[in-house]
């Protein structure tokens, strides 16, 4: 879906961008002497950022989304046993993710131990939104899902029918979400790549 | 170790579950006779014991699915809104238990199912998006006589309530040839479901699970779709998502001719919307001329998969039927297509199809479908096909390009056709469905209809 810019005459959004200033030096007026100094010098490149249209957007239920970029972020203690589990499943696989490229949205997925092996802080960057397809994950990677994710605690299974609430309930909306190419999807990269790989070979042929 | 599985439906061995056809509104199986006679009814209730009494007396009338062969006669249908269950009075545990997007109604998940721009509820005929519509009534028949006979029993009950009122009435009935009305013939293709006795024809795919269109028995995953409650209340019911189309004639017939030379690439063109030639003959049969014999052919003008059309060249990826049920088509997101299957019931009102409507005026006749979609999660499914499949292609890797026949378009939009030796991309596709109304219902059983009618 297309963001509407809404456009503000100039004076407006000179107000607007002198109030966020404002703002900003309050918040800081306690902030570390070269912190302080910082925003002063910056504020010429600021004002740009400041003055520029909204790129954040909401991904469904919960979490943020630039154009068609997702985040999903959960903080979620181990189930007894299930950080050693994991960690072992993790190395075994040496970074191969082969069901994360058939799902065909997945960006990135981020696996990170905390607090002495307690937590699982799992992050990912996906495209559009995840619980459109929970089902299709219940009949088509049952097993990956359970394989990886029984290791924390409270997990329903895929099959339950509360698996999206208990999604749902452990993830943190980001603060703040940035994404370079926010309408670039999985998909539409794979084929860009294919585009540029065909372009070179011809250009080859020609030159 | 993530390996991908084939369908857990299609793997699962056990026994299909009897169907309780008595209990079953007959709609959800009894295919639409052709030629087709009926009308919709809208009503509010007013007050809880009026509404109670209503369904009293007129649940005797409501046809289950015993027989449902027998499609000769015709035959009544009632859906309930949640506003119409809160109207009617169910208890709170009850009404709490059906599915948020139900509750909420159609209008308000506008923004989950893209409903935005023309098609947003604020721009919807009355009495659509204003929360009046309690309950809807449908007369199916095969003959005008019988369809006028059925409506009458159900007028009798309602005016016979003096707290129900009438919100608006619409009459339906086939086109000359079974057209739709922008000229293509209607109703092909419907998932089999399992244990339904259907014999569907060739190329229909496997028989789907029960429990994905009718709550109480095991769905794809293996287990019953969350049901309402209590048990007499949900178990036999489903969901209709009803949506209601303007078809925009004019705009479809102007697009035709200005991307397209002579009365052949215009019917050819035609056909690459939708994926099939007007006839009803998919072009994965008949790719470069129509052929009316096999579009109506009902034992092949559906037999029939992508093997062999990898690339689209043949019916394009962005097709109207090609996207509402990819089959074996490569999708670039992980998807089960069996998962995401509706029971479509295609009612069309208004003057047919004329191919040589070319004005604005003609876009604004009245004239368009109302569509039923059937099934046990029919929010969940509409909301995905709605953004998913008809207003993205992400999913067949075709970037941002909607459904040229029901997606919302925006500026500038394209539709590619894949050929040798370079894509043609075709510009100014417009919206030439627009959405003018919509609702959920729950269409419940004929026990959990006298449950409702005996409450309070």
């Amino acid at each position: 879906m297309q963001t509407q810019v809404q456009k503000a005459t100039e004076p407006e959004q000179n107000s607007v961008v002198e109030q966020k200033v404002q703002k900003l030096r309050e918040l800081y007026a306690d902030a570390p002497e070269l912190g302080r100094a910082a925003l002063e010098r910056g504020l010429p490149n600021l004002k740009r950022e400041l003055a520029a249209a909204t790129g954040m957007q909401n991904a469904g239920r919960i979490g943020a989304r630039q154009g068609k970029v997702s985040e999903l972020t959960g903080i979620i203690p181990f189930a007894k046993g299930g950080a050693k589990r994991l960690r072992g499943l993790l190395q075994a696989l040496e970074g191969n993710f082969r069901g994360g490229d058939a799902v065909g949205t997945l960006h990135d997925m981020r696996f990170v131990f905390l607090d002495n092996d307690t937590k699982l802080l799992f992050a990912t960057a996906y495209d559009g939104e995840w619980d459109a397809y929970i089902d299709d994950f219940v009949t088509k990677i049952p097993d990956a899902m359970d394989l990886l994710f029984c290791n924390i605690e409270g997990w329903p299974g895929i099959h339950s029918p509360s698996v999206k609430d208990f999604i749902a309930g452990h993830q943190i909306a980001a603060e703040a979400w940035y994404v370079a190419n926010p309408n670039l999807t999985v998909v539409e990269t794979r084929r860009l790549e294919q585009i540029g790989k065909a372009a070179d070979e011809f250009l080859d042929k020609v030159a | 170790m993530l390996s991908v599985n084939e369908s857990a439906g299609a793997k699962l061995a056990t026994e299909a579950p009897t169907l309780e056809f008595q209990e079953i509104q007959a709609t959800v199986l009894r295919v639409r006779p052709a030629p087709y006679f009926g009308t919709h009814v809208l009503l509010r209730i007013d007050n809880a014991q009026a509404g109670r009494d209503f369904l009293r007396r007129v649940t005797p009338h409501v046809d289950s699915a015993a027989g449902w062969w027998a499609a000769a006669n015709a035959w009544l249908a009632i859906g309930i809104s949640y506003a119409g269950l809160e109207a009617l009075g169910l208890r709170e545990d009850s009404l709490r238990s059906f599915p948020e997007a139900f509750r909420l109604g159609m209008a308000a998940r506008a923004q989950h199912l893209g409903d935005e721009g023309v098609n947003h509820p604020k721009n919807w005929d009355l009495p659509f998006g204003k929360g009046q519509i309690h309950i809807g009534v449908s007369v199916f028949s095969d003959s005008e006589e019988k369809r006028r006979r059925t409506l009458n029993l159900a007028r009798e009950q309602y005016d016979a309530s003096s707290g129900v009122s009438v919100l608006a009435m619409q009459d339906f009935g086939a086109q000359p040839g079974d057209l739709n009305p922008l000229g293509y013939k209607d109703g092909i293709d419907q998932p089999t479901i399992e244990g339904s006795g259907v014999e569907s024809p060739p190329g229909y795919g496997r028989p789907i699970k029960a429990g994905e269109f009718i709550l109480g028995y095991p769905g794809e995953a293996g287990i019953p779709l969350p049901m309402p409650h209590p048990d007499i209340l949900g178990r036999n019911g489903t969901y209709v998502g009803l949506r209601k189309y303007q078809s925009r004639v004019g705009a479809f017939n102007r697009f035709l001719r200005a991307n397209a030379n002579t009365e052949e690439e215009r019917e050819l063109l035609a056909a690459k919307l939708v994926g099939r030639w007007r006839s009803g003959a998919p072009l994965t049969l008949a790719p470069v001329v129509d052929d009316p014999t096999l579009g109506a052919d009902a034992k092949r003008n559906n037999n029939f998969d992508y093997s062999d059309d990898p690339r689209g060249r043949g019916a394009p990826f962005g097709c109207h039927m090609r996207r509402m049920n990819p089959r074996d088509t490569q999708l670039s997101r992980l998807t089960d297509v069996n998962l995401h299957r509706v029971i479509r019931r295609g009612t069309t009102y208004g003057p047919p199809y004329d191919p040589n409507a070319m004005s604005e005026e003609a876009d604004e006749v009245p004239r368009g479908a109302y569509f039923l979609f059937i099934s046990a999660k029919a929010m969940a499914t509409i909301e995905f096909l709605q953004q998913e499949w008809i207003n993205d292609g992400n999913f067949i890797g075709i970037g941002d390009e909607r459904d040229p026949i029901v997606g919302l378009q925006e500026q500038g939009a394209t539709f590619t056709i894949p050929r040798e030796p370079v894509r043609r991309r075709v510009h100014g596709i417009e919206t030439f469905n627009v959405l003018r109304g919509g609702e959920y219902f729950f269409m419940p059983s004929l026990s959990a209809l006298r449950w409702i009618g005996e409450l309070g």
